[in-house]
């Protein structure tokens, strides 16, 4: 019997076909074309879209990172976290700390070719200070947190003048916050006829091009940049775009990043887990810079909790841990460890804050054995979209049964672990701090009534008192004394182990040079060069 | 049938109003404050409570869903929560760029697997039959994500044939935008004809074994003229219930394939606005994934008796 003939393929099938070939050749025609504006354009990636345009207001570490580009204020972070001039040409204070004069820079030019003046200043505060604002940095302007501002006055086209309720030492570091969209300064078209916001019209070396949401944000260089004269300066300094075009494209697969960087699809990858540094650092074509960053990761350990409140178990726990082993296996080496709320990069981390706990099982048996715990469980709250986190809370699970401790994991989501921390609700958690420029700043995010703000994970009057003197004096000395106080204190309580301050990373084809990481862990892209495509 | 088709669209009004109920009360279970994310960490209380208020979010959640319902009948879905976006033309610009691929790559699977499914069960257990099921079994096995990552390192990062990352709308330039989709939509086809081949040649081999098709055989009608007319149509319907089925699924997002290949996509997007909390994005998101599966499912019930006269709609 002969096999019958097969059935021809129907017509459909055949345009399918005829399709997929289509595909095939289109891919070959437009890939001989790919490689054009080599040289002219950077392709970033970051994680996820930035959320608005607007400074400080709806706002994320990506937005934040994106909009340094766009915007100044009157002041900036320097390179060592200190506060320099930026728009102002110079800052006076006076000797009662309570009226602060910025001379502004001549020949400062917004991005829409008008020059900027005092008025522009008064509008952009006048702005902030709406109790409608959404700016995330109003509480410590309007009075209940720092202090208050009482008036922001133009005297002169060139002078601003701001007077203050009380003094503070951190005035002009609330200005600089890069999270606070470092009080930028914007002209009044970033505003629609409708009073809301459109686009920010600002004073930096880019600007805002096109923003594809979702998918990439592009910057373009602002001609008529005014730059300072100095070298650069973290987010002050002389600032030079090298690059005509940035473009920060949305890639939220840190695997698909690594293949974009490695296939030259895009230049810089912000933020490669530790793991992939190890990995990139054997590649000739992609070059890593590395540098220690003010996040902080820490163990939090709640003091209201019937079993945590006695702190002989809180300092077992701390005892039972190897934190520099934990801070080199999470890192890949990385970071090391730093058990202080100061952040090793700071100016103020001095001989003091480098002490911190040694891991002595003998005595956090001991420790236990006075407490008379029994093995009680202690649930240990951690999430995977901060990896470091669920690494290390795995490596305190298995450190503290070694000393007896009973730790189990309970990994959440990241908007739930935050929930939680918020409301105070756990008994431990392997938490992460953004940078914070100032060790004030570090210690209010963790100091505080916990009646009031749940979230506080330490509450001790007497810090309490030194944290406040802290943000008022304006000697360094006297505040290095209180730092030093504070950290003491807080290995003496132990409501909470700081594990180590992150490393920051960015990877990068060999072509791009001049960049350089910094403390804040803010990419900055001005004075970066984009040579031959590697 | 016309009557079938209002009665059908009448249906569909109690059942997206239970999704809403369902979906609206779910997400605020969920633990998570989008507020607190948008604020971070060291958001001040006073701060966070004014946030709640501008956004509605301080007020009753029966009062939340009833001024929601209010609006989305009237077709505003609200505002994004993370970047004040409105949520209905956010919802449809994303919804284009997933059924563009999905439409492609499920258009594409079905032309394959339908006849392959059709050769292997015509020639079962034969060495073609093993291929076939073979491939189509190992397909069906690979994950799609693991699929997708090889494809994009094989394709893009060793050979350098096409983009790694990024998206341009074929609206825009079709060339450069073909060159974006073509790895997902080819590791769509690839698992979906896995799928798919296996219905098509399990329903085909209940087919071949009728009646019909022996007396068809035995009159001499040419073989291919018997798989042509007499098989394929009455083994289609099946393989036509799971295409829509899978079509419902994958239009309402591909999410894993649109984060290894970074489009801006409806699985993308449900994805964020989950991360973020983002309720009205989030309820806009799935309140149209059911309207894609009713609408679906009433395109697929209206296909029945286009392939098998049986089938009448009533």
């Amino acid at each position: 019997m002969n096999l019958p003939t097969p059935p021809s393929l129907p017509p459909a099938a055949r345009a399918a076909a005829a399709l997929a070939l289509g595909l095939g050749l289109a891919a070959s025609a437009a890939f001989a074309q790919a490689p054009v504006g080599a040289g002219q354009t950077m392709r970033i990636q970051i994680n996820s879209d930035i959320r608005s345009t607007d400074p400080g207001g709806n706002r994320d570490d990506n937005t934040d990172n994106v909009l340094t580009h766009v915007v100044e204020g009157l002041v900036a972070l320097r390179e060592d976290t200190s506060v320099g001039p930026m728009l102002a040409s110079k800052v006076d204070t006076s000797a009662d700390g309570l009226t602060y004069t910025f001379t502004l820079r001549d020949g400062v030019k917004f991005q829409n070719g008008a020059v900027l003046t005092a008025d522009d200043v008064v509008w952009s505060w006048q702005r902030y200070l709406k109790p409608t604002s959404g700016w995330r940095c109003l509480p410590e302007f309007d009075g209940k947190g720092m202090t208050k501002v009482l008036a922001v006055e133009a005297p002169t086209p060139k002078t601003v003048v701001f007077k203050i309720e009380r003094p503070s030492a951190l005035f002009l570091t609330m200005m600089a916050r890069p999270d606070c969209g470092g009080a930028a300064i914007v002209h009044r078209s970033s505003l629609g006829a409708d009073g809301q916001w459109k686009e920010p019209v600002g004073t930096g070396p880019y600007k805002i091009k096109e923003w594809k949401r979702g998918q990439y944000i592009e910057l373009t260089r602002f001609d008529g940049y005014s730059a300072r004269p100095e070298a650069r300066d973290g987010l002050t300094g002389g600032k030079k775009a090298e690059i005509e075009n940035l473009r920060f494209v949305v890639i939220p697969d840190s695997a698909a990043a690594k293949a974009a960087l490695y296939s030259g699809g895009i230049d810089a990858f912000i933020s490669p887990s530790p793991a992939d540094v190890v990995e990139m650092r054997g590649r000739s074509d992609v070059r890593v810079d590395t540098t220690p960053v003010m996040t902080m990761v820490a163990l939090l350990l709640q003091t209201t909790d019937p079993l945590l409140k006695d702190v002989r178990i809180r300092r077992a726990l701390a005892l039972a841990l190897d934190t520099p082993e934990i801070a080199k296996s999470v890192t890949e080496g990385l970071s090391a460890v730093n058990n202080s709320v100061v952040p090793s990069s700071s100016p103020f981390y001095s001989a003091v804050q480098a002490g911190g706990y040694k891991r002595d099982i003998t005595g956090a048996k001991k420790l236990l054995a006075e407490a008379g715990y029994r093995g009680q469980p202690i649930k240990l709250v951690a999430n995977k979209r901060y990896e470091a986190l669920y690494s290390a809370a795995v490596l305190v699970q298995a450190m503290a049964s070694e000393a007896g401790i009973n730790v189990e994991l309970e990994v959440l989501d990241w908007a739930t672990q935050l929930d939680r921390y918020t409301k105070g609700q756990y008994q431990s958690m392997a938490f992460i701090y953004s940078a914070r420029i100032d060790p004030s700043l570090n210690y209010e995010m963790v100091s505080g009534d916990k009646a009031a703000q749940p979230r506080k994970v330490w509450d001790n009057a007497a810090a309490q008192t030194r944290l406040t003197e802290s943000m008022v004096s304006r000697d360094k000395a006297r505040r290095q004394v209180l730092f030093d106080e504070l950290h003491k204190q807080m290995l003496q309580d132990v409501p909470m182990v700081v594990l180590f301050n992150a490393s920051d990373a960015t990877a990068m084809r060999k072509s791009v040079t001049g960049f350089k990481g910094w403390a804040p862990a803010k990419p900055r892209f001005w004075n970066v060069r984009l040579d031959a495509r590697g | 049938m016309l009557a079938y088709l209002l009665r059908r669209i009448a249906m569909t009004v109690p059942t997206l109003l239970l999704v809403s109920i369902a979906v609206f009360t779910l997400m605020r279970l969920i633990p998570g404050d989008p507020v607190q994310l948008m604020l971070g960490e060291g958001a001040d209380p006073a701060q966070l409570e004014l946030a709640r208020q501008q956004m509605g979010l301080d007020q009753p959640l029966v009062t939340q869903y009833f001024v929601w319902l209010r609006h989305a009948l009237t077709g505003d879905l609200g505002v994004s929560t993370t970047n004040g976006l409105a949520v209905l033309p956010l919802i449809w610009e994303r919804f284009h760029v997933s059924a563009v691929i999905v439409l492609t790559a499920v258009a594409l699977a079905s032309l394959i697997a339908v006849p392959a499914g059709l050769i292997a069960a015509w020639r079962k257990d034969r060495p073609t039959d093993l291929a076939i099921i073979g491939a189509a079994t190992l397909m069906l096995s690979v994950p799609s994500f693991w699929l997708g990552l090889l494809l994009l390192m094989f394709f893009g990062q060793y050979l350098h044939w096409l983009p790694v990352v990024g998206y341009v709308p074929m609206s825009e330039d079709f060339s450069q935008g073909l060159l974006y989709v073509i790895l997902p939509i080819v590791t769509l086809v690839l698992v979906e004809t896995g799928v798919l081949t296996r219905m098509s040649r399990a329903s085909t081999i209940e087919v071949l074994r009728l009646e019909y098709v022996t007396h068809a055989r035995a009159k001499g009608v040419p073989e291919s003229q018997v798989l042509r007319r007499h098989v394929l149509p009455n083994a289609f319907n099946p393989t036509l219930t799971m295409i829509g089925l899978i079509l419902g699924h994958l239009l309402s997002g591909i999410a894993v394939l649109e984060t290894v290949f970074t489009l801006p996509g409806l699985g993308r997007l449900m994805i964020d606005s989950i991360f973020a909390r983002d309720y009205p994005v989030l309820q806009g998101c799935l309140l149209f994934t059911a309207c894609i599966y009713v609408v679906i499912n009433l395109i697929v019930d209206m296909c029945y008796p286009l392939f098998d006269p049986r089938v009448s709609v009533q």
